[in-house]
């Protein structure tokens, strides 16, 4: 019995309008049979397995690295003599500090989540009372790196605030009544907060507590962390130090660190060694906010004058008096 | 015989008869006979307590005060009874707001405004036991001047404002008496919400209030509402001054509708027709185009709209300025929302027991707020919505419920009450406003959020007749109707832009209420004209 023909239904070529909020996976029958007839015809390696192969290789890639670090590392610790005029390289570094910081490759979409068109906005919330001198040298840094909306806000539980507080991020950007031209708004609220606490989507992410903690989250935003687990490892060790017994700790504490500080400084240049990083970022606000400058062992001394002398502690200077 | 017999018939009916009224006259006699005792024995009580009642002359009702004599005595106000006043004798002018009598004594708690004071009689040597029952007769909201001593108090006394004394009342006259049956009861109407129904104690609603609003203005809480709002009033004008900007007045009879809408109330005027202004704006954009160069007027304004909402009012009071600027139209934004955040401040400053007595009826969150006013981009705002799973376009208006979710979500990451966003699209905007200058989808324009709810809707206006002419054609307006307006920026008019709030909704947001009729003092809708 012959049979008619029927229009089809819908278009093939119709758009379906998909929602944001999820994720997309490929789809599954699609790719199987495009995949079996790629085999079966061309005998091409399927690109699966191809991608498996750039894993791993890229793992062993990483893993070469890191036994060239380890190795690195044991060189350094089998022979503590090693013959480093430690203030001639911290003077080379302060010539290149953005290669020092800026080496890494940061991607905001990677790091922050697509861009849905709008700011993305760096919401902080600090206490007057304690300023977050290590977040503005983030700041500055974050300022080289990417176009910055930068505001500071008083919150209505604050009555008053000192007026360097209110200028602590510098002037007002020329072009800050077009937000869509930056890529990144930071946005420091003088609020009366117990901790200090950082906001960025409300949606997917808690607010993250702490100065230390927030200046990880910054800091991974320059892409500089270090890939290494020993240096991430004392990273993490010399912010908590720094923020828990020095800032916070007492006199005792605050003795035991610098003279800790003293010694690893005398070991190398910059706390992690051969490399400027968080670790000094903080610290050093640290040191500077307790006030113990002039009373510090010489080569924290030192270590305090390298750190001004790469430009992005002046924006802490104002705040010091 | 007959007669006898008649006679005796009715003799014998009138026995029956007597017998009868005998009985009644009786009961009668014996009635009567109580009655007068107890006449007699009042009158003699009278008597009695007329001699007895020592304390005769320290109570009463006054005669009506016809101004026949200026008496030289100091009334002190309730708010000013404070331990500082503790053992002077005073008097007090204040009404009664509660009395409780107790055998030999009466309490009384006295009110002026939304303070209250207690005050105590006893029966002693200053007051009788007649004065006593007369101060616990007086009728409720009757209006009476006490003398009295200021007495400190052990305990804190936790239902009056004034807790830390109380008056010992020597004297006590009636000045105004109040009817005994109040068509609501103050207590019921300042009841914290929800608290009645648990406790199944009355509530007074809203109609009720309206209706009878002269007692519900005398509550603590209108009270405190009221007076507030004449804050925000009067530090709105304050700043602007402070600002350099002039007050104006505008017509409120005009002859054609400003925004070419159709929600103008018509009135009749002699032999055609006038509207009632919706808005002054027009006139505020004459004054700038004249070189006032930045003005700001408070009006009332009206609105023919028939929406029953918490919101909406027919008649509320405007609030609007109107600014010429130099180079953007954001020196307009920061100057409103700098004044803004001077009235939330002077407000957080000056009247923190007018919010906390707001807060005990309708308890709030406190107004937060942060200098400078945060504002974000309407393209952020529907980023922050769509990332909360709302789906809507890019030139699409918000909805009031999406209005409400972006002040949740703004106040989640900012932690804020009030913001501005900016640069609407140009599509859901009035027709006078300015394009922006890089993309001809979105406009020069704002609206500025109280707690979710919009206060302020404003723009750069176009000030050049020829893009105006263009701007009203496309929306299909017709041009005759609003020459006057097109016409007054023909001969140079600077670049400006403004903004108007209504006084109610302010104050309504500001204090967290939930309805804009807690907030007009004779409110007009749809359904209410009176009182």
């Amino acid at each position: 019995m012959p049979m008619y023909q029927v229009k089809p239904v819908s278009p093939a070529d119709i758009t379906v309008d998909l929602p944001t909020c999820m994720y997309k996976l490929p789809n599954v029958h699609a790719q199987g049979a495009s995949l079996g007839e790629h085999a079966l015809q061309n005998g091409e390696v399927d690109p699966t397995v191809k991608a498996l192969e750039e894993r791993q290789d890229e793992i062993l890639r990483k893993l070469y690295e890191l036994k060239a670090t380890v190795d690195g590392l044991a060189k350094t610790v089998t022979t503590p003599d090693a013959d480093l005029d430690a203030s001639t390289l911290a003077h080379t570094l302060t010539h290149t500090p953005a290669d020092a910081v800026l080496r890494g490759t940061a991607d905001l979409d990677d790091l922050l989540g697509k861009d849905l068109g709008a700011l993305r906005d760096i919401v902080i919330n600090a206490n007057p009372a304690q300023p977050p001198l290590s977040l503005l040298v983030l700041h500055a840094l974050l300022c080289q790196r990417f176009q910055v909306l930068s505001s500071v806000h008083v919150h209505s539980s604050v009555s008053t605030v000192p007026a360097p507080l209110l200028s602590c991020l510098g002037p007002r950007h020329t072009h800050s009544y077009a937000r869509h031209r930056f890529q990144l708004g930071f946005t420091l609220i003088w609020k009366d907060v117990s901790k200090l606490q950082m906001k960025f989507s409300t949606q997917n992410m808690c607010p993250i507590e702490g100065e230390g903690n927030v200046a990880r989250f910054l800091y991974r935003l320059l892409g500089a962390e270090p890939r290494d687990p020993v240096s991430a490892t004392l990273m993490d060790g010399w912010v908590d130090t720094a923020l828990f017994q020095l800032a916070e700790g007492g006199s005792k504490e605050r003795a035991a660190v610098l003279r800790a500080l003293n010694a690893a400084l005398g070991r190398s240049p910059w706390l992690l060694g051969q490399e400027f990083s968080l670790a000094d970022i903080v610290s050093a606000c640290c040191v500077l906010q307790t006030g113990q400058t002039s009373s510090a062992p010489a080569n924290v001394q030192r270590w305090l004058k390298s750190c001004q002398n790469l430009g992005y502690f002046s924006c802490v200077d104002p705040l010091l008096q | 015989m007959t007669k006898e017999n008649v006679q005796g018939g009715g003799e014998e009916e009138q026995q029956a008869q007597s017998k009868k009224a005998l009985k009644k006259q009786q009961k009668e006699a014996e009635k009567a006979a109580k009655k007068a005792e107890k006449q007699a024995k009042l009158a003699s009580e009278q008597q009695e307590t007329e001699e007895d009642d020592f304390a005769k002359d320290r109570y009463g009702i006054c005669p009506m005060v016809q101004s026949q004599q200026k008496l030289d005595r100091a009334l002190v106000r309730v708010q000013d009874l404070t331990l500082e006043k503790a053992e002077q004798q005073i008097w007090v002018r204040a009404r009664i707001h509660t009395s409780r009598a107790k055998g030999k004594q009466c309490f009384l708690v006295l009110r002026h405004q939304q303070f209250t004071v207690q005050a105590l009689l006893a029966v002693g040597d200053r007051a009788s036991k007649q004065m006593v029952k007369f101060a616990a007769n007086i009728t409720k909201e009757s209006i009476i001047d006490v003398e009295a001593v200021v007495k400190k108090v052990e305990q804190k006394i936790e239902s009056c404002s004034q807790q830390d004394v109380e008056l010992h009342v020597e004297r006590i006259f009636v000045i105004s008496q109040s009817e005994a049956r109040l068509p609501l009861q103050l207590e019921d109407a300042v009841r914290p919400e929800g608290e009645g129904d648990e406790e199944g104690r009355a509530t007074v609603n809203q109609d009720t209030r309206l209706d009878n609003r002269v007692i519900d203005l005398r509550t603590t809480t209108s009270q405190a509402i009221f007076r507030l709002q004449s804050g925000v009033c009067q530090l709105f004008r304050d700043t602007l001054i402070n600002k350099g900007f002039v007050e104006i007045q505008t017509p409120k009879i005009i002859s054609a509708a400003s925004e070419g809408g159709a929600n103008v109330f018509t009135v009749s005027y002699f032999k055609t027709s006038a509207y009632l202004a919706q808005s002054p704006q027009l006139y505020k954009q004459m004054c700038i185009c004249a070189d006032f160069d930045k003005v700001f007027c408070v009006g009332p304004v009206f609105r023919a709209e028939d929406s029953n909402t918490h919101r909406h009012l027919t008649e509320f009071v405007g609030l609007d300025i109107e600014m010429a600027f130099s180079y953007h139209y954001h020196e307009v934004i920061d100057s409103i929302t700098d004044t803004m955040v001077q009235i939330f401040k002077g407000l957080r400053d000056r009247f923190q027991t007018e919010i906390q007595t707001v807060n005990k009826q309708y308890p709030s969150e406190p107004f937060k707020f942060l200098e400078p006013t945060l504002r974000l981009e309407y393209k952020e705002g529907l980023a922050m919505l769509r990332a909360a799973g709302v789906e809507m376009g890019d030139e699409e208006d918000l909805s009031t419920p999406n209005e409400k979710l972006l002040g949740r979500l703004v106040k989640e990451k900012y932690d804020t009450d009030f913001y501005v966003l900016d640069k609407y699209p140009l599509a859901v905007r009035p027709f006078y406003t300015m394009p922006d200058p890089n993309n001809p989808k979105y406009s020069n324009s704002y609206d500025m959020f109280m707690r979710g709810e919009e206060i302020l809707s404003g723009a750069q206006r176009i000030h050049d007749a020829q893009l105006l002419t263009e701007r009203a054609m496309h929306h299909n307006i017709d041009l005759e109707k609003i020459k006057a307006y097109i016409d007054s920026f023909r001969y140079g008019a600077p670049p400006h832009a403004g903004g108007g709030i209504g006084l109610e909704r302010v104050t309504m947001l500001y204090l967290g209420l939930h309805n804009v009729r807690q907030t007009s003092m004779f409110p007009r809708d749809p359904k209410r004209l009176t009182p």
